[in-house]
């Protein structure tokens, strides 16, 4: 039950958490982002939240940032050298040949991270299966080395040909580099990633040595500046792929925290479906510009093991959360053929939606639902007073080219965008075999319990769960986030006897490069090391990930006839049917968790509430598609079971509840919304 | 002569003539349609045995209303794009008429002349009942690896029989239960029967999701809501291609283009391409076509329309995935008996590379008078090889075959990239290391061809050499068009480098086999395929002279490259 500070570095906003375990509160807090420097909006928020006595008190700061990410976007990192095989100089330029826009005649992919003149060959081969074809010319190394001197490069990427199955090269290159003076840093394509596909973990090795360096300064800044502030805990960041690394670790592993921004929330959705059962939920993150979804199964959120991020592909593990670009600010507009769409384009934090009197003129998902009274009267927490009249010139400007009214327009938009959410959770449910009705429905974000109503009705979900200070779910996720360390090798084998025995030699290798790797000093209570195999039938290329939950040991027990059931009978959940062929092992996963001390599942909230003047408010009911009058409840009043039309407001969301809908709370204040009708 | 002349005018007109949908509705019904059709798409890769699914999406997947329009189609192979109406009319006929379906039946059909494809492409389609009403079709087009040819893959056939065998539109499945009797013929008729009994188990997986997901979509507006919803979705699509032809001015536009021989004689073949414009609408008229050939080079009329589909919805489309809406616009002419119209038997195995030609000389021919609407000439070809034979240790047979990147044509935007044919965007080509894990190769090379690409104000994009050393005894096909006519500019840009394809033996000779069947290469000998560049937009003296540098710092350009294009820049050292 350990005290935490979690802060979460969006796009727009700062989010601050703070588990305080003395008196079992929680203050939840938010500040602008600093662009610039990110690490100022993080020490104000925290400085403004605790003293220099009561900071002392805390054992754990998490953390999510965008650096990462910024540096890629911006392009704002080292100058990278590549060293690659004699021949495949040109891996990350070529790509795979394909396009992001396959209707674009004229489409360019971005500029390589590495120029070319920055790309020198090696004459060196290894075969897939790890011999050796031909060896190391230590001399070109050392020219190759001065060049990279001369040049200032800063970080060296070295990505040869087949070097996951036998990386001696590599190894032996790091050593050659340094010894010939090279000072900066090196990433080694093996130790990045043990999986196959050049083009994917070259690139993966290239972005870790772009934004190693700007990662790493920021990291110790931060460090600094929190011990400053009296902060003697320990340091943990958020990964790409679920759970938290240390400060150490990221600092050698930067694009592992890549993409954190949508995990946190994944993260916590995970943690509160294992305090309810494990039970199976999919997840509705609507911020002010993307809808992200994830579905959690068996009390966790689903893992890819490629991500993308600017176009480039990043081979690590990847919380599989799918992004549409719709949420609150998202505008609507007539497309070519005038027909109405909402997003991706955003009014952002600035004008932001028409409605909030900053000069935005373009209607947005939030001036079509407060225009049809699901805002309730429009007081935010933050003063903010909403203004009826801009929303619906800003609905007009659209609806009227089409002879829509304001009023039609507004129900239009949240349609198309809660049909389009819809979708999207219908493409990850599916694809994976399940049937979305059988979820529930865990909606969170600013504008998550708004649109959450709708979505569930798409799909023909029958209950919602709204988490307290939903708005804040995020950072409330990331303070749950238990240390993981994951790895994996390609290793193509036929299924076996003999070929389990192979997969636990390497098992054993890469729980041992697991615990190198961990860098923790502190106490910790158990280490849980899990194992999945990536498998397929022979001749398919995509893998089904089948975890071993019976494995606790680190390596694998269960007998080949085991396996193959197990894989037989999770293909035909995912795919409806079975093959009679060969099965094959394509890559060995580990990992190693190691949970944070529990935290509680409720504390007191320290949370300022928007007022009501009112007690209830006439709004559209999408369910009897005429206007009716809505209860106007406040979240903390809630105590007895009730049924809609309400309006519920809390200090981050407000949540829209249509007829036929029953709103109770459970025992850890999460609103149940039930469908009646289902 | 003018009864061989034959219109096609490409996109069915409304059936309801009256709607009182909402435009609402109608943009959720749409978009509905195309996750629907995405699901198919993801179903089928994941489940697909062949590369050539799963990698290079060699594939259509896409909904149909009863009457044969296009609601859907998930981005794959645009060359497929809009051709599968032709595909499921045929393969309906085959089982004697819309009265022999049945909920659950899946037809197999890959008759050359209604899939417009070579026999290799085989389409299952399913119908899709709504309340015991037909109200739609899903289907999927795929390339199996091998299907019974006489070669796994050629360019030497002279009749369609040669080419695989054909499933005329026969019931694969029937009230969803499999007919054994025909699964066993498939079975047996390829030279990979597990490859093709995943790829068979996969392609009905994908059909059956998306008459799950078109149902859902039904049901939830009705149906007669839901056909009006798509009067207005196909009225839309329309309108995106026709303001699109509105920016151009009426005219005749004229473009030629060449394919290198016919596979079995001598000689090039030239053909012309007339494209009008006229009030909102183009004509793509191909009838001054050459004779049908001798050799497999004829595409039958579905490709031939399906090469004016894409090619307009590249460029009008917004970007968009289209329907049949956006079809509307365009007409085909074609003449029977034509490179672009042949009649059967004619052989037709490479048909996609006379429609990839068609593409580029349809966009030659816009250029011609509006540089600024389109690229200049890409490397032009998907330059395909196709690799088989059987493993020395276990001999089991394997085969393999990817289409590469070449060089785009630089355009008024800026300069080419270096991806696949325009006619294949959404294609990926399979990494090095996984083929050394499938295939007994290793990749000596995969690089940027310094000097290839065409010059200009905005430069093509560069060719890439591909070379593979046989690590055991193979045989291949390759099929690599355009090694005469060089990639053109446009604008007064320059010509980029051809395409070719060589066998090199161990002892370093090297020979040239751009267009060979069956061609045996020994362990130790490589293939090299020479993938061209793109020609270059605008007049080499307007480019910046740093960016002539950069491309020289870059090692893009050689110092010679920059004496014979860019005299008037100087390099210092």
């Amino acid at each position: 039950m350990a005290s935490r500070i979690g802060v979460d570095i969006g796009g727009t906003f700062t989010d601050f958490i703070l588990y305080n375990e003395k008196d079992n509160s929680i203050t939840i807090d938010k500040i602008p982002t600093t662009p610039e420097e990110p690490q100022k909006a993080v020490i104000e928020v925290v400085k403004r939240n605790l003293s220099s006595e009561t900071i002392k008190d805390i054992e754990f700061f998490l953390h999510g940032t965008t650096v990462g990410l910024n540096a890629l976007l911006e392009r704002k990192g080292s100058k990278v050298g590549m060293l690659c095989t004699k021949g495949f100089r040109d891996v990350i330029e070529i790509r795979r040949g394909d396009r992001d826009e396959m209707y674009n005649l004229f489409w360019q992919p971005s500029e390589p991270l590495v120029p070319r003149y920055l790309r020198l060959e090696l004459n060196e081969r290894m075969f897939a299966n790890g011999n050796i074809h031909t060896t190391l010319n230590e001399e070109e190394v050392k020219k190759a080395c001065k060049f990279f001197i001369e040049e200032g490069v800063s970080s060296i990427a070295v990505c040869l040909i087949n070097a996951y199955a036998n990386n001696e090269h590599e190894k032996k290159i790091e050593k050659l580099l340094r010894d010939f003076g090279f000072k900066g840093y090196i990433s080694l394509s093996s130790v990045v990633s043990g999986e196959y596909r050049e083009y994917e973990r070259t690139t993966t090795t290239v972005i870790d040595s772009f934004v190693k360096a700007r990662m790493s300064n920021y990291l110790n800044n931060l460090r600094d500046e929190l011990k400053k502030l009296g902060f003697e805990g320990n340091f943990l960041v958020t990964r790409s792929g679920s759970g938290s690394m240390t400060f150490d670790e990221a600092e050698e592993r930067p694009f592992e925290t890549i993409m954190s921004g949508p995990v946190a929330g994944a993260e916590g959705a995970g943690e509160l479906s294992r305090q309810k059962n494990n039970i199976n939920m999919v997840t509705a993150d609507v911020g002010g510009t993307s809808f992200d979804t994830c579905l959690i199964l068996d009390g966790r959120p689903q893992i890819q093991f490629e991500g993308k991020i600017v176009g480039l592909p990043v081979q690590s593990p990847w919380v599989d959360v799918r992004s549409i670009g719709a949420g609150g600010g998202s505008i609507a507009y007539l497309d070519d053929g005038n027909l109405l769409r909402s997003g991706p384009r955003s009014s952002g934090a600035q004008p932001g939606p028409a409605c909030y009197s900053r000069g935005g003129t373009e209607p947005t998902t939030t001036d079509a639902a407060f225009y049809l009274g699901m805002l309730g009267e429009g007081n935010l927490a933050s003063g903010l007073k909403l203004n009826r009249d801009l929303a619906e010139n800003a609905l007009n400007s659209v609806g009227s080219k089409i002879n829509l009214s304001a009023f039609d327009t507004a129900k239009g938009i949240l349609k198309i965008s809660s049909a389009n959410m819809a979708d999207a959770i219908r493409e990850i449910t599916i694809e994976q075999g399940i049937d979305p009705r059988e979820l529930k429905l865990l909606a969170f974000g600013g504008a998550g319990p708004l649109m959450s109503n709708l979505i569930a009705k798409e799909l023909d979900i029958k209950e919602i769960i709204i988490p307290p200070f939903s708005g804040n779910f995020s950072a409330w996720g990331l303070l749950g986030a238990d240390l993981l360390q994951m790895t994996a090798q390609t290793k193509i084998l036929r299924l076996n006897e003999k070929s389990i025995n192979e997969c636990n030699q390497i098992l054993e290798r890469l729980f041992k490069d697991l615990q190198e790797r961990q860098k923790i000093n502190f106490e910790i209570l158990e280490t849980i090391k899990e194992i999945s195999l990536d498998m397929r039938w022979m001749g398919q290329e995509h893998t089904i990930t089948l975890k071993l939950n019976n494995e606790k040991l680190g390596k694998i027990t269960s007998s080949e006839d085991d396996i193959k059931k197990m894989f037989v009978s999770e293909y035909e959940k995912t795919f409806g049917s079975k093959l009679d062929t060969i099965i094959e092992i394509v890559s060995i996963r580990a990992s190693l968790r190691v949970p944070l001390p529990r935290k509680t599942s409720r504390g007191l909230i320290n949370e300022e509430l928007s007022g009501s003047d009112q007690e209830s408010i006439k709004c559209y009911s999408f369910d009897s598609d005429s206007i009716e009058e809505f209860k106007i409840i406040q979240r903390n009043k809630i105590e007895e079971e009730f049924s809609g039309p309400a309006i519920i407001l809390e200090s981050t969301a407000v949540t829209y509840v249509d007829k036929n809908y029953t709103v109770k709370k459970d025992n850890s204040d999460h609103l149940i919304i039930t469908d009646t009708k289902i | 002569m003018s009864e061989d002349l034959h219109h096609y005018k490409c996109g069915i007109d409304r059936i309801v003539k009256k709607t009182n949908v909402d435009p609402i509705t109608t943009q959720i019904v749409r978009n509905s349609l195309n996750s629907a059709a995405e699901q198919m798409k993801r179903a089928l890769c994941r489940t697909a045995m062949s590369p050539i699914i799963y990698e290079v999406l060699d594939f259509a997947a896409a909904i149909y209303d009863r009457d044969l329009r296009m609601l859907s189609q998930a981005p794959s192979l645009p060359l497929f794009m809009g051709t599968l109406n032709f595909c499921i009319e045929e393969a309906v006929k085959g089982v004697g008429g819309e009265e022999n379906l049945e909920e659950g039946d899946i037809i197999i059909y890959n008759s050359p002349y209604g899939t417009g494809s070579h026999p290799q492409d085989a389409a299952l389609v399913m119908p899709v009942f709504f309340e015991n009403e037909l109200i739609a079709y899903t289907a999927i087009k795929a390339h199996w690896l091998d299907i019974a040819g006489k070669e796994p893959y050629s360019t030497d056939t002279v009749d369609v029989f040669q080419e695989g065998t054909v499933y005329p539109g026969v019931k694969l499945y029937s009230k969803g239960n499999l007919v054994k009797d025909i699964y066993k013929m498939c079975i047996a008729n390829t030279r990979v029967p597990n490859s093709v009994a995943g790829d068979i188990n996969a392609q009905a997986i994908g059909v059956r999701t998306g008459e799950r997901a078109l149902k859902r979509v039904v049901a939830k507006y009705g149906l007669n809501k839901f056909r009006e919803a798509v009067e207005e979705i196909f009225d839309a699509g329309e309108k995106i291609v026709r303001n699109y032809l509105k920016e151009i001015p009426n005219g005749e536009y004229f473009g030629s283009g060449q394919l290198d021989n016919n596979g079995v004689e001598e000689g090039n073949i030239p053909f012309d391409v007339k494209v009008i414009i006229k009030d909102e609408s183009v004509v793509l008229d191909m009838s001054d076509a050459p004779p049908q050939q001798n050799g497999p080079v004829n595409c039958p009329l579905p490709s031939t329309v399906s090469t004016a589909r894409v090619a307009m919805s590249m460029l009008a489309g917004s970007n968009e995935a289209p329907n049949e809406g956006f079809f509307r616009p365009i007409e085909v002419i074609t003449k029977k008996g034509t490179l672009f119209h042949p009649l059967s038997p004619a052989p037709c195995f490479l048909y996609g590379w006379p429609a990839l030609q068609a593409m580029e000389v349809f966009y030659r021919a816009l250029g011609s008078k509006h540089p600024e609407k389109v690229p200049a000439s890409s490397g032009g070809c998907i330059n395909a090889v196709v690799y088989w034979g059987q493993r020395e240790d276990t001999g089991e047979p394997w085969a393999d075959g990817s289409p590469h990147p070449i060089g785009q044509g630089g355009s008024f935007y800026g300069d080419g990239a270096t991806c696949l044919h325009h006619a294949e965007s959404a294609t990926r080509f399979a990494p090095t290391e996984v083929w050394e894990n499938r295939n007994p190769w290793l990749v000596n090379r995969v690089e940027l061809i310094q000097d290839s690409c065409g010059a200009g104000e905005h430069r093509g994009g560069l060719g890439v050499n591909l070379e593979i050393e046989m690590l055991e005894d193979t045989f291949a096909t390759t099929v690599c068009e355009r090694t005469e006519l060089s990639p053109w500019g446009l604008n007064k840009g320059k010509e980029g480098l051809a395409n070719n394809c060589f066998l090199i033996n161990d002892e370093g000779e090297k020979k040239s086999i751009p267009k060979a069947t069956r061609v045996s290469i020994k362990k130790g000998s490589k293939v090299l395929i020479q993938n061209g560049g793109g020609g270059g937009y605008g007049s080499p003296s307007e480019r910046k002279k740093e960016k002539v540098l950069d491309d020289y710092k870059q090692q893009y350009i050689s110092r010679e490259y920059i004496k014979e294009y860019y005299p008037e820049v100087k390099l210092n050292d």
